[in-house]
């Protein structure tokens, strides 16, 4: 690690096994997208596409506004006093800030994982089957179903099989990530949304949340923020770079930190400030 | 005089303001204990009156105490608790928002004799349940709802965001998840709030005296239409009213009406620190 940290450049090698990001359809698109906090101005017209079933990475310095965009493509930003979004974002053609449209429908298409894990003081069952319920899943085989087949996609039925009744809070902090995803999926996503997903976590639970990104990727548009440029690196089949509200450089992620285009970009994946 | 000494006083001062509020305290307790437990018998806390409250128990009063409590609960539970999940999970902050706390505020700081009085002028006599377990119920509810507005607001705000986040993010409603996270999370604290008002409810004279409580009344109420005895106003009237009742009586009903209120604030408490351990985040 240490020895990787110390050659930046070649250290962002994208790792042979993942395949060349795909030429997929666009799942997502933003253009000109302008989020304002009050009279602040976290976005500055943002336009980029991100492709179904790739892992999309947003970077940049603290306060870029990724977390901000991020949260806008479920529209969690509804949620904060002063917030206001102008441009368009579309999620499979549909405009998710049309008038009228159904945000709830929208979140339950739009998943979302937090930085730090967040299970509800329950059960890790209930929590699973927190999404279901909500959406009026009744059936106590059914839930059950879901719940084995949302831990096992989240890599984590074999570990907590035999707890499923005891409290989600008992389970280490990866596993609670891990259980987060899978609380995730049992509302069956398209998309699945992660705001720095490891940053409360061990590099061992990192890489575990890393391999399971991979594999969820055959079947979930993901889109990750991370303060991290070998996570994204390794992950990302796709990167924005993220400036003062500004995207900066938006492209593959192979060639992104390999050879950036734009000086900031390399000034930040570089090290040189961030 | 240099920082070593002028901690020793400040100290001493600090140990004395200490006293002065804790001794006040047991003298209370102390001598009501001595001069009021001898007389609370069986036969005092479930006999009626005899002898216009000369003799016998005070069982009616200490039923309709528990009855206004009762009632007051199913009030003032509801109302306050929605009230402020109104404030804390769907009110944005604004003028309105503002406003409202500060209804709440001075709400709370309405001396308890006019909420006697409006009670007496709007249910008493604009709605015509007389001066009865309802009514009483109602003031009474009225008097606590502030206290219980702000416990429970308290208590809902101490419930985590991340929590609420999550719930949202799943695709539930703002109901949904206050009903199925934010609520239960919030319940111990909730509890606290509520039984720290019916406790003050349980001791207070004036919103009754003209809205519920009966001068002298041996039987239990059947309806809720019925006043009742109850046992400030008892203690009142006995201390008061009824020449020569004799101090037995009259230590005991303290004796008795102390006891249920320090009861109800023990386990608010208790649910306090139970739940203080109970929880994890």
């Amino acid at each position: 690690m240490e020895k990787l940290m110390a050659e930046p450049r070649r250290a962002f090698q994208q790792p042979v096994s993942l395949p060349p990001a795909p030429d997929g359809r666009v799942k997502i698109a933003a253009r000109g997208v302008d989020v304002f906090y009050d009279r602040f101005q976290a976005l500055k017209g943002i336009t980029l596409e991100i492709r179904e079933k790739a892992i999309t990475a947003l970077i940049g310095p603290s306060g870029c506004g990724k977390s901000t965009f991020l949260r806008a493509l479920n529209r969690m930003n509804d949620l904060v006093p002063g917030a206001r979004l102008e441009g368009v974002i579309q999620i499979d053609g549909d405009d998710i800030y049309a008038p009228g449209l159904d945000v709830v429908a929208l979140r339950k298409r739009v998943g979302m994982v937090f930085q730090a894990p967040n299970p509800f003081p329950m059960s890790v069952f209930d929590n699973i089957a927190y999404g279901p319920r909500v959406h009026g899943v009744r059936d106590k085989h059914q839930l059950a179903e879901i719940v084995e087949s949302s831990l096992q996609r989240a890599a984590l039925w074999d570990e907590v099989k035999d707890k499923l009744r005891e409290p989600a809070l008992a389970l280490s902090g990866g596993q609670q990530q891990r259980l987060c995803i899978a609380r995730v999926l049992a509302v069956e996503p398209e998309v699945v949304l992660m705001d720095e997903p490891c940053s409360a976590l061990d590099p061992i639970s990192t890489l575990r949340i890393e391999e399971l990104m991979r594999v969820l990727r055959e079947n979930y548009t993901i889109v990750i923020v991370t303060h991290n440029m070998q996570q994204a690196a390794r992950v990302s089949d796709e990167t924005g770079f993220f400036l003062m509200g500004e995207l900066i450089e938006f492209g593959p992620s192979s060639g992104l930190f390999t050879t950036p285009r734009d000086r900031r970009t390399e000034d930040y994946i570089t090290g040189r400030f961030g | 005089m240099d920082a070593r000494r002028k901690e020793r006083v400040v100290f001493g001062l600090l140990s004395l303001s200490m006293l002065a509020v804790v001794v006040p305290v047991l003298l209370v307790l102390y001598f009501l204990a001595v001069r009021g437990l001898p007389g609370v018998t069986w036969e005092f806390l479930t006999a009626l009156p005899r002898e216009n409250m000369r003799a016998g128990g005070i069982m009616p009063a200490i039923m309709g105490t528990l009855l206004l409590v009762t009632g007051t609960v199913v009030f003032a539970l509801p109302l306050g608790v929605l009230s402020a999940v109104y404030l804390t999970e769907y009110s944005r902050p604004g003028a309105l928002n503002r406003l409202i706390r500060l209804a709440i505020v001075n709400l709370a700081g309405v001396p308890s004799v006019v909420y006697g009085l409006f009670g007496l002028g709007l249910f008493v006599l604009f709605l015509r349940f007389g001066a009865s377990l309802l009514a009483g119920s109602l003031t009474l509810a009225l008097l606590i709802l502030p206290v219980v507005i702000t416990a429970s607001e308290e208590a809902l705000r101490s419930v985590p965001v991340s929590f609420r986040q999550a719930s949202l993010g799943l695709g539930a409603t703002r109901w949904q998840t206050t009903w199925r996270v934010v609520l239960p999370n919030a319940l111990p604290g909730i509890m606290t709030g509520v039984i720290l008002g019916v406790a003050r409810a349980a001791g207070e004279t004036a919103p009754i005296l003209f809205t519920a409580a009966a001068f002298f009344l041996p039987r239990l109420p059947h309806s809720v239409f019925d006043p009742v005895m109850a046992l400030p106003y008892h203690l009142y009237i006995i201390s008061t009213q009824v020449p020569d009742a004799p101090p037995r009586i009259q230590w005991g009903t303290a004796v008795v009406l102390l006891m249920l209120v320090l009861g109800m604030n023990l386990i608010a408490s208790l649910i306090r620190t139970r739940h203080r351990r109970a929880r994890h985040w």
